[in-house]
């Protein structure tokens, strides 16, 4: 073969280069992620002599990847299976970050390729994985081979320009889709909104504004704001001052008069700042507060927002007479609040009512209740009147669930804030009512009452805390839709009826137990508590304990629900000194056996707490790795810099029941260090080696 | 027919092969194998049309260039059209084209092969 015919390495670095070269200045031409990720696959496998390639790419921001391009490969057979980052040969370029070579037949996916060579790179944002590019089954006139070190190189070069790309045009999208979103939101909001830059001019104008001032969007935008509304001198002040004095100015009632329409609205005007904080122009909210929006948002206080259009809509269906008609009414209150209100100030139980029925309403109009009532902390609710539904019955048992179920997520926010959780019991109840206006001239409420009534505000007050009880009335309507689950309860007798009535408790999903909760009870009740002339089992030491435990079950990799149970297991180890310091073991796991089945915690992780603290009695002695992390966290400071301040505590401590001289104090401190062994690796290594210069050092002061 | 080689035909005796996909060790194979069967039946002359080969690597050029090396013993040609611009870039950094031409157009190319 003549020499000039050889392919050199020379030609082939040159080849490298360019395509380097080319990808740099062609990326960021491209705007579509997918043509993007395409390109660069297929120039990868050209210049690296690849026989096909593929990106896997994020998807949704999880933690699976999603192929987003692939070259000259079967990917039929990869369709359904998950990459995920945290797993296999991803896993392994996750954490480092740079070109890897590896066998495809250890890899369980990719081996359905069936190559056999594989080079992978990072796809980065910043150090995030996004994605990778997979190169396979490198090809040479003998066949293939692995990639070579310097093809790593080349590929982790293509992948850092692919990645900086690929990034940019995600940012371009996400600015994208904000401007939309922006867009829709502004266009879809009922207040009339617009804004002017800082020459006065209006830039921005929704919908809503353009139809309160009765003028088209291009008669509007570019033009200033005194101009747009001439005849409004009011408005136009505001946006002056507004722009003077940097400050949101409102105004209600304002009669606002455009383009031979006079309209009442409310105006807000605001600043509007960049990111600075200065001022780059002002925005003005517009409220138009015609009769019919004035009646409907009167409305909507006590009716969802659908019936009220309904209704608007229909206004023969709007029966405010009195009739008799079927409905299903819910009763709801709240457990023990007036024992709980007696501990409250009153500004916090009128906050706390008003935090909880905003919660509870939203959740009763969602599903198209009508609020009747609020008697004190109590709901009455109405489903089917003034307009009945066919699901009347199913929208009032799915609230009972969303009400006991919203109450959950926001008792746990209460909870860690030490404040008491709110338990409500629901009663519903389906029959015949009368429905109007009742009342005197003075004062009339659309109302439902009858029997029917009566009988759901008894379920209500037969309910204990987190239930929701219903008549057999209302399970005989919703059973065939088999999307509740129910419990059969004793009949019980109410006032009224002579028979006892069948109930039916309906079922949801309850958590049973909480940590944080513990925690903070826990840790409350020692501060509380504790005898306040111990220098050494203090409150402080306990926070000691938990901290380090939870350190050490860490280095340990003790699953995250147990590293829970050794923090309670930790915050409870000493509670028994408040009642009795000898036995204080046994007496804290009594005390935890009592608080946490109150909390409902399961009887195996009782067991499993009670048995770390008393693992913790000199001599310890740990039974599994748990009461090992609570053994070693219970005497971390025997290896730590803090060792002498901690023995001080101590002795002050000891000294409280008996007298020690200085000798005895060392001897008894030297004695204990040697019989004591850490149990954890990670605590005999991170504290033995102090432990050992402290009883050096205190041997020495013996000699 | 492959999905590497589309067609293959013959005008005023010039061997007309069409590609499609990536031109790497699979596709210089089948191009390489249709050039010898011809040749044993005594053509001389090759013209591929590269439209659907958006790629190629060192290994499809290597094969073309045995290719030339055989034409060249029995005083043949191989010519090429319709290169994308990286298909291009790589032929001419691999030196492929100062042993055979890349043409703008098929007309051109059967006139001067």
């Amino acid at each position: 073969m003549p020499s000039s015919f050889n392919i050199n390495e020379l030609q082939l670095k040159y080849l490298e280069l360019e395509t380097l070269l080319d990808i740099t200045n062609e990326l960021n031409s491209f705007d579509q992620i997918s043509v993007l990720l395409q390109e660069i696959l297929i120039k990868s496998c050209g210049v690296l002599n690849a026989s096909s390639g593929l990106i896997l790419i994020e998807d949704n921001n999880s933690d699976v990847l999603a192929i987003g391009a692939d070259f000259n490969l079967d990917i039929s057979v990869l369709k359904g299976l998950i990459f995920n980052k945290k797993k296999g040969f991803i896993s392994e370029i996750h954490e480092n970050r740079k070109a890897i070579n590896i066998n495809i037949v250890d890899d369980l996916f990719l081996s359905k390729t069936e190559c056999s060579f594989g080079l992978i790179a990072p796809l980065l944002d910043k150090k995030n994985l996004v994605g990778v590019i997979i190169l396979f089954d490198k090809e040479s006139r003998q066949g293939i081979s692995p990639f070579q070190e310097s093809d790593g190189n080349m590929l982790s070069a293509i992948a850092t320009q692919a990645s900086v790309a690929y990034n940019n045009i995600k940012l371009i999208e996400s600015i994208k889709e904000a401007k939309t979103f922006n867009d829709n939101v502004m266009q879809s909001i009922v207040t009339g909104v617009f804004t002017t830059n800082l020459m006065g001019e209006i830039n921005h104008i929704n919908r809503a504004a353009a139809n309160i001032i009765n003028l088209d969007r291009e008669h509007v935008l570019g033009n200033h704001y005194e101009y747009v509304f001439e005849s409004n001198e009011l408005l136009n002040q505001l946006i002056t001052k507004c722009e003077f004095e940097s400050k949101t100015l409102s105004e209600t009632q304002i009669l606002l008069e455009c383009n031979g329409k006079a309209t009442t609205v409310n105006i807000s005007v605001s600043p509007l700042l960049n990111d600075l904080g200065e001022p780059i122009g002002s925005v003005v909210a517009m409220e138009d507060l015609s009769n019919l929006d004035k009646l409907k948002s009167t409305f909507k206080k006590y009716v969802s927002k659908q019936i009220v259009d309904q209704l608007l809509e229909n206004e023969e269906l709007l029966n405010l007479g009195g009739q008799e008609q079927e409905a299903t009414i819910l009763f709801s209150d709240i457990r023990g609040f007036t024992s709980m209100s007696e501990t409250m100030a009153p500004n916090e139980v009128v906050e706390t009512l008003n935090e909880y029925f905003n919660l509870m309403i939203e959740i009763i109009f969602k599903y198209n209740g009508t609020l009747d009532k609020i008697i004190g902390d109590a709901l009455m609710v109405i489903f089917g009147a003034p307009i009945a539904h066919q699901s009347d019955t199913e929208n009032a048992v799915k609230t009972a669930i969303e009400m006991q179920e919203k109450l959950i997520e926001f008792n746990q926010n209460r909870i860690i804030n030490l404040k008491q959780p709110i338990k409500i019991g629901i009663g519903i109840n389906r029959g015949k009512v009368i429905s109007g206006n009742i009342g005197s001239k003075q004062q009339m409420n659309y109302t439902v009452i009858g029997d029917s009534v009566n009988l759901a505000s008894r379920l209500c007050s037969v309910a204990a805390s987190d239930e929701i009880i219903v008549s057999e009335t209302v399970w005989k309507h919703v059973k065939d839709l088999k999307i509740f689950k129910s419990k059969k309860l004793k009949p019980v007798k109410v006032k009224g009826k002579i028979k006892p009535i069948e109930i039916k408790e309906i079922l949801y999903n309850r958590p049973a137990f909480h940590y944080e909760y513990a925690y903070n009870k826990i840790e409350a009740y020692l501060i509380a508590n504790l005898p306040t002339q111990y220098t050494y089992h203090t409150i402080d030491h306990i926070r000691d304990v938990v901290e380090q435990a939870e350190r050490i079950a860490k280095k340990e990799k003790i699953p995250k629900a147990v590293i829970d149970d050794i923090k309670l297991a930790a915050w409870l180890h000493d509670v028994g000194y408040i009642w009795e310091p000898l036995r204080h073991e046994a007496r804290g796991a009594e005390y935890a056996t009592s608080i946490l089945t109150e909390m409902k915690f399961p009887k195996s992780k009782i067991t499993l707490i009670t048995g770390m603290i008393m693992a913790t009695k000199i001599p310890q002695s740990p039974k599994n790795i748990f009461e090992e992390i609570i053994c070693d966290a219970d005497l971390d400071y025997l290896g730590r810099d803090d060792y002498d301040a901690n023995s001080s505590g101590l002795l002050q401590e000891i000294e409280l029941s008996k007298k020690l001289n200085r000798k005895d104090w060392i001897k008894l401190q030297v004695s204990f260090l040697n019989q004591h062994a850490y149990f954890t690796n990670s605590s005999k290594k991170l504290r033995s080696p102090k432990k050992e210069i402290i009883l050096k050092q205190l041997l020495e002061t013996t000699k | 027919m492959s999905d590497f080689i589309t067609s293959v035909k013959e005008m005023n005796g010039i061997i007309l092969i069409e590609t499609n996909g990536y031109l790497n060790n699979v596709g210089g194979e089948e191009i390489s194998a249709i050039c010898y069967e011809k040749m044993g039946l005594g053509q001389t002359k090759f013209l591929i049309n590269m439209a659907g080969t958006k790629i190629v690597n060192s290994i499809g050029v290597s094969i073309l260039i045995e290719i030339i090396e055989k034409l060249q013993e029995v005083n043949g040609k191989i010519g090429y059209y319709n290169l994308a611009p990286i298909v291009s870039k790589t032929f001419n950094i691999m030196g492929l084209t100062k042993y055979s031409t890349v043409f703008e157009t098929e007309e051109l190319a059967v006139n001067e092969l």
